[in-house]
């Protein structure tokens, strides 16, 4: 039962609070970076480098093929369909000079924009909500699983019916498809929150709503950001399916358009662009919640 | 006889349901704490041992105020504990910091709102940091942190509002056994400097015969005090190792020899934690072992 084995004289002569010694003692604060000297340091940028090397490989392979692949190894009718990356180069930099290009992308960047940030809003406020009252979640829980089974776009002929071709229905499906991760992991992030944090804030006098702002939020936060991230992936994938539909600008209706007007390589342009501007908004979304996550680190350490 | 805190005919009993595959014919509560009584005195320190499920965290809840009693009454200063006071601070096992905030704003929040500004409350965090030797760390995340220094942090933070009792439930079971010297140490001197009223809770018998001026000693469940073991060991301050004396040794045998009857009775009883889903399976039908272990204590 006792948990002391060994007697250590030298501690009961030290009272204190100066010898913070053994495992207790942390890493000074001053003493960070002062041991990195030359060679360690030039090693590591070319072992840098060489990794960096190695992870745009397959991508700088991948484009020399397209380079490469359509002019040596395609047939001419082939080649038609898919022509060499030069060529959707070229026809990207003329849609640049003409300002198409900068116009469709303003205009899909505003609808996503605005269906994802009606779904941030919503999703969160609806989300907190629904997870601070319990009978509320679970009465509301199947019906929520049914509608986050059902793919955005399978409603799309709804919205287009309801809200016509315009502005409305797209803004709505964008929304109505990123509405659910961040609503689902609102309630999650809200629900997983560690009950001994909450014991430990009642017992310091936190009442309910300092609770909730100053314990339950906040800990949920890195949760509810990995569903604001899955919600701007969405937000972006299903607007350009839905520009492909019906629509008089954006990048969905760029590449459709190509496609029927049969400028092939315009078409390729358009994807290219949807590729990179998905990119984009995937890195800075993972940034922010790396950002917002922090402090989470202590638990994989 | 005035006593800051008070448990009279304190019982607290929770709901079980029945384990699966098993008739719930007796769907009777787990009684916990039968008929509880104990004073604490202003300025004391008192520990509390006990075998594993005797009730002692229940206890500290119901002091706490994050619980209420199922009968009985839990007075501080002669009041009714009605829920969780800033006369009252905990210090949890787990140090329960909040991972989001730097040391010092995790020992300020239980100021937020009492009329400090932000700059006030910061000096308080750094008195109270300075208090238990982490003077300097103030803009470090608990992750970087070690376990003594969370530790640390948490004892700042139920410093920092300045209450008159400080409620521990087995604050320093998950450190290393150097640390938990250190900070028993650390603690004794905060004691004597404050003068504040502690209730510490430990499985360790040296711990509690090392720190408590009083070591109650709980019964197997459902929890009673089986007894309480004045420590005297002498005069402190002239005394290399306190831990070798005779006196000690004495003492550790006597909280020992207490607590061993109540272990095997535990066991005995075939006590075991109730399973996260709500179930005893292993708990044996309520009435019998009541009457039993009144007889023994
Ligand atoms: N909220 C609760 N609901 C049901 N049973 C509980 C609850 N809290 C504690 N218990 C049970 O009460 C008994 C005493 O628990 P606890 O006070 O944590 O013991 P100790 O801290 O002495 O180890 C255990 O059997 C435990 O499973
Ligand atoms: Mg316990």
């Amino acid at each position: 039962m006792s948990t002391l084995t060994t007697p250590r004289p030298d501690q009961a002569a030290t009272p204190g609070p100066a010898p913070l010694s053994g495992q207790d003692s942390p890493v000074s604060p001053t003493a960070a970076s002062t041991r990195s000297t030359a060679p360690p340091a030039l090693r590591r940028t070319v072992a840098t480098a060489g990794s960096w090397l190695w992870k745009s490989a397959a991508i700088i392979l991948f484009l020399a093929l397209w380079e490469i692949g359509p002019t040596y190894l395609a047939s001419a009718s082939t080649r038609v369909f898919l022509p060499p990356l030069h060529e959707v180069l070229t026809a990207g930099a003329d849609l640049i000079a003409s300002g198409q290009l900068q116009t469709h992308i303003a205009a899909s960047l505003t609808r996503s924009g605005a269906g994802f940030s009606i779904a941030v809003v919503l999703g969160i406020s609806l989300g907190l909500v629904i997870a601070w009252y319990r009978p509320l979640h679970s009465f509301l829980n199947p019906l929520l699983e049914l509608f986050r089974n059902t793919a955005a776009l399978a409603l799309l002929p709804v919205f287009t019916l309801l809200l016509g071709i315009g502005e409305e229905s797209k803004i709505t499906i964008v929304a109505f498809a990123a509405f659910f991760p961040v609503l689902l992991n609102t309630i999650a992030g809200v629900r997983t929150v560690d009950p001994l944090l909450v014991r430990a804030a009642r017992s310091l006098g936190l009442g309910s709503l300092s609770l909730f702002w100053k314990v339950i939020l906040p800990s949920a936060v890195p949760t509810i950001f990995t569903g604001i991230r899955m919600a701007g992936t969405s937000a972006i994938l299903v607007l350009i399916a839905a520009e492909m539909v019906g629509a008089k600008a954006g990048l969905g209706y760029l590449i459709t358009n190509a496609q029927s007007s049969f400028l092939i390589p315009q078409m390729y342009a358009g994807i290219l662009t949807v590729s990179l501007l998905g990119l984009l908004v995937n890195i800075l979304l993972v940034a922010a919640e790396k950002h917002f996550s922090r402090w989470r680190t202590s638990i994989n350490a | 006889m005035n006593a800051k805190i008070s448990l009279r005919h304190v019982r607290q009993e929770f709901a079980v349901r029945p384990a699966k595959g098993r008739q719930s014919i007796d769907s009777s509560p787990l009684v916990v704490l039968d008929d509880f009584n104990l004073d604490v005195r202003q300025g004391e320190f008192l520990t509390i041992v006990g075998p594993s499920g005797s009730g002692k965290t229940t206890l500290l809840d119901l002091l706490a105020g994050l619980t209420r009693p199922a009968s009985g009454q839990v007075l501080v200063d002669g009041r009714e504990v009605t829920g969780p006071g800033h006369d009252r601070a905990v210090v949890f096992q787990q140090y329960a910091l909040f991972p989001w905030r730097t040391a010092s704003t995790n020992v300020s929040i239980g100021l937020e709102g009492s009329g400090l500004n932000r700059r006030q409350r910061a000096d308080k965090a750094r008195e109270y940091l300075g208090l238990v030797g982490l003077s300097g760390f103030a803009d470090r995340y608990p992750h970087e942190l070690s376990g003594g220094m969370k530790q640390r942090v948490a004892i700042a933070r139920s410093l920092a509002y300045e209450p008159d009792i400080l409620l521990m439930d087995e604050p320093f079971a998950a450190l290393d056994a150097q640390t938990r010297e250190q900070l028993q140490d650390e603690l004794r001197r905060i004691w004597t400097e404050t003068g504040k009223t502690i209730v510490f809770i430990t499985h360790g018998i040296d711990e509690a015969v090392y720190l408590g001026q009083r070591v109650a000693v709980l019964s197997s469940r459902p929890g009673r005090l089986k007894a309480i073991v004045d420590v005297d060991l002498g005069e402190r301050d002239n005394v290399e190792d306190i831990r070798s004396t005779a006196q000690f040794a004495d003492h550790r045998h006597k909280v020992w020899t207490l607590l061993r009857d109540e272990v095997q009775a535990a066991q005995a009883a075939g006590h075991r934690k109730v399973l996260p889903d709500g179930t005893a399976p292993d708990e044996a039908p309520a009435p019998q072992p009541t009457t039993a272990q009144r007889s023994a204590a």
